[in-house]
């Protein structure tokens, strides 16, 4: 009984295989990145970028029609505009970074929607450019494949710029070089990641995939190097239990995905030892010293 | 003499009201833009048609609006389809308090079951939307008499190139080897099509395409596609083409283009009027299914 | 606590006099330190010492390059502002950021490994003996947010340590800390000087700078005064900076100084 949920339909459909593959590149790169945006306090940049977009989607869509790809480009353009500005904003102005992102993205938004009826018609161009996991094409694959792999590489890379810049950037830019470049970089990856997650896989999954494992990998444990693991590994889990649930329940791909990751979620958060409920709120013996 | 010139005097005026009557088209609404169709062939500059679900449409979850009701007060006849397809016409009838008379088009047409209840898309078999158009014909010349011949005259010609239209499609069917005349399809529109033209319609259980689709709805409809060896796979709901090429490359099943069941296209666009719309279907049926 | 040192020789590049000639810094127009002039030598143990408001901690931003002066220079005699070691006054970590003591410890050697350099055996021992020498052993894998308010100042000296700075910059250094802490840290200082660092600190203790700072620079805005710390701490000069750090004056014309003073100030 378990085989049939659990294995047979990846063993049986291609389109389940191919949406398992799929989930699981997002999963193990987005996890880490999520592990960061937390502990930058950039928790709901992921749900901002992807209003974010929406200009450069429409240039795109001006352009070329509902070309898929001229949408992709002109969507990553717009992100990276809007995810880089703020940072500028925030480095080099009095505000705060959830400030100028705010800021950015709600005019980027507002810019969005008035190209869109520049043209006239009704077209929801978001809900064009969002896809399904469970209509992964090979181009999409290579997409996802290929920016999980440069992300991962990139994470592994510039690890200790990275922590760095996030515990304490003041000290970052005043001992290395590349101070300064630390945060653009880590936004690329995130507005990278986001566009090839939206595009292939829709908004609630991609966001969803990044976020949620991310804050559940937190509950366990204080080590940074564990936290992104286990992140992905959360996140992995998340995409495989979802695929099936859609499978079984029907319930749809994305957001079963989601419901999985979120179960996972408030586990973490009953019986996390990092920080969990039980362990916070029960009184424990105290130690030596 | 005299007599004769007063009465001329006075019969002019009343000729003259009578032809102004004469002129003036008759206002009338039909539900949706088939039903539109037809009428506007049978009674052309005779009638001013107002249609409430346009093309591209949905009858099945259309919501009226105040302008609906608006043109039911001013019709004099309501062409509706029946049979269950316009689920909101009664609450607009009531609220528009319109003293028109309901023409049922589908009046005699023998119904077909779906899930236990009628199938509405009779005019899915032209022999059906023959019958229509007789229905319309005999309602508009009962409504007015004085441009009957007009009706009966258009309603003859309109129903001949039905004819050849009946003629055409089987002809276009048989060229389909029996063998392939079987296809998946996610939508539940062409019973009747499939019953007089002789290809099957085969529906995945419990599939719904209206909302997101889970791995289980696609599964089924591969698993549909491949069980019952059907020549190719149609899929009228789904939004995403990405998705709709996903279920085709898995289940090794050709792809079939848009059929319209349920309204017409926009001006035009490949169905604009019925005999484009059923033209068009067969044209997609053929180019799917013959190898 | 161990006492070992670095090393006997400061492993940096040379360790140069810092020069200040006729140097303005501030923020927003406002002169902090107005038209500062004087030589920190090499290897010298110097405290600044003033009121609030009176330019300390905009000094030694000037210094560590964090601030562009907005007249005058300051002439480092080759190195760069990047080669000074600055512990700032209220540390702007994260302080929930999951991080060990030892790996916190450890960042001290990307200024002189940059970002993509291994932690060799030498810059492991280099990060255990700063511990040891904070008096933090045993608490190498605590995460820092598990730290009382001295323990991460001690955590933070490790790490400036091993930053392995020819110039070492202080700002504030015992703000918060308790008497034994502040015992440790300056016999840190103490040996830092030992080994031929200049450290320049930035104090409002008073009675710390006459115990351990040989030299001082009475700030208030202008020098007061510069050089030994007994002849710095009088109490008339004390009165004097009082009476300088007058508030910002609202309808300030421009500086006439900048036209009038020579070029060739020292």
């Amino acid at each position: 009984m378990l085989y049939d949920a659990l294995v047979a339909p990846f063993v049986d459909y291609p389109f389940m295989r191919r949406a398992l593959v799929g989930a699981l590149a997002t999963a193990l790169a987005g996890g880490p990145l999520g592990v960061f945006l937390l502990l930058r306090r950039m928790s709901l940049a992921g749900d901002a970028l992807s209003h974010a977009i929406l200009p450069g989607v429409a240039l795109g869509y001006l352009a070329a029609g509902l070309s898929l790809p001229a949408m992709t480009l002109g969507g990553l353009g717009a992100g990276l505009v809007v995810a880089l500005s703020s940072g500028a904003v925030a480095r080099f102005s009095a505000q705060r970074e959830d400030a100028s992102l705010a800021a950015f993205y709600l005019v980027s938004l507002a810019l969005g929607v008035a190209l869109v009826s520049l043209k006239g018609s009704n077209v929801d161009l978001l809900h064009v450019l969002f896809g399904s996991a469970l209509a992964l094409d090979d181009t999409a694959l290579y997409l996802l494949a290929g920016v999980a792999t440069i992300t991962l590489a990139a994470l592994a890379l510039f690890y200790r710029a990275l922590a760095a810049d996030t515990l304490d950037p003041v000290f970052l830019r005043r001992v290395s070089r590349f101070g300064e470049f630390a945060q653009y970089l880590f936004l690329s990856l995130v507005v990278l990641n986001l566009v090839a997650g939206f595009q292939a896989l829709g908004t609630l999954m991609a966001v969803g995939l990044i976020m949620l494992p991310a804050a559940a990998a937190r509950l366990w444990t204080q080590d940074l190097t564990r936290a992104l693991l286990l992140a992905g590994v959360l996140g992995a889990l998340s995409a495989y239990i979802g695929l099936a649930l859609s499978f079984v329940a029907g319930l749809p791909a994305g957001p079963a995905i989601i419901l999985a990751a979120g179960a996972i979620y408030f586990v973490s958060l009953v019986l996390g030892r990092a920080g969990g409920l039980i362990r916070n709120l029960t009184p424990r013996r105290h130690l030596e010293g | 003499m005299r007599l004769t010139r007063r009465a001329v005097l006075l019969a002019l005026p009343a000729l003259a009201a009578a032809s102004a009557r004469a002129e003036a088209p008759l206002p009338v609404v039909a539900t949706f833009s088939i039903l539109g169709d037809f009428v506007r062939e049978v009674g052309g500059e005779a009638v001013e048609i107002s249609v409430i679900v346009g093309p591209d449409g949905d009858a099945h979850v259309y919501e009226p609006t105040p302008a609906d009701s608006k043109k039911l007060q001013r019709a004099k006849l309501v062409f509706v389809n029946g049979l269950g397809f316009e689920g909101w016409l009664d609450r607009l009838i009531a609220a528009s308090k319109t003293k028109a008379r309901i023409v049922v088009a589908s009046e005699g047409v023998a119904a077909r079951k779906l899930e236990g209840e009628p199938d509405p898309h009779a005019w899915q078999d032209v022999a059906n939307a023959r019958r229509y158009v007789e229905n319309i014909r005999d309602a508009l010349k009962a409504a007015d008499p004085v441009r009957a011949d007009v009706f009966e005259r258009r309603a003859g010609a309109y129903l001949q190139r039905l004819d050849a239209l009946d003629a055409e499609v089987r002809a276009s069917i048989a060229r389909i080897p029996e063998a392939r005349r079987r296809v998946v399809s996610t939508h539940d529109a062409f019973g009747y099509f499939a019953a007089r033209y002789g290809i099957a319609f085969i529906a995945p259980e419990g599939v719904s395409t209206e909302a997101e689709a889970s791995a289980r709805d696609i599964a089924r409809i591969v698993d549909a596609a491949k069980r019952e060896k059907v020549g190719a796979v149609f899929l009228e709901n789904v939004v995403d083409p990405r998705l709709a090429r996903a279920i085709a490359a898995d289940s090794g099943v050709r792809l079939g283009g848009e059929l319209y069941s349920d309204a017409l296209s926009p001006p035009g666009g490949p169905a604009a009027d019925y005999i484009a719309m059923m033209r068009h279907n067969v044209e997609e049926l053929s180019s799917a299914l013959v190898p | 606590m161990g006492r070992r040192l670095l090393g006997a020789a400061v492993t940096g590049p040379g360790v140069a006099a810092i020069a200040l000639e006729n140097v303005t810094l501030g923020y927003d127009r406002r002169p902090a330190v107005h038209h500062l002039s004087g030589v920190i030598a090499a290897g010298e143990l110097l405290a600044v010492c003033g009121p609030n408001g009176g330019g300390k901690s905009t000094l030694l931003n000037g210094l560590a390059g964090l601030i562009a002066p907005m007249g005058g220079r300051i002439g480092r005699g080759g190195a760069a502002a990047r080669d000074f070691a600055y512990l700032p006054q209220a540390a702007q970590l994260d302080r929930a950021f999951p991080i060990s003591v030892a790996d916190f410890v450890a960042l001290g050697a990307l200024r002189r490994k940059g970002i993509f350099g291994r932690i060799d055996q030498a810059e492991s021992d280099r990060v255990a003996n700063a511990v040891a020498a904070v008096g933090l052993e045993g608490f190498e894998t605590r995460v820092i947010g598990e730290l009382s308010g001295g323990q991460l100042q001690r955590a933070l000296f490790a790490r400036l340590m091993v930053e392995d700075g020819g110039v070492i910059l202080l700002d504030e250094p015992f703000g918060a800390i308790d008497a034994a802490t502040t015992d440790d840290l300056l016999a840190l200082v103490a040996a830092w000087r030992a080994e031929g660092r200049t450290v320049v600190a930035a104090l409002h203790e008073l009675d710390l700078v006459r115990r351990a700072f040989p030299k001082t620079l009475l700030l208030a805005r202008e020098a007061i005064f510069w050089g030994d710390t007994e002849k710095a701490l009088t109490p008339g000069n004390l009165a004097a900076a009082r009476a300088m750090a007058r508030a910002h004056q609202a309808d300030a014309a421009f500086c006439q100084r900048d036209e009038s003073e020579p070029a060739d100030a020292l």
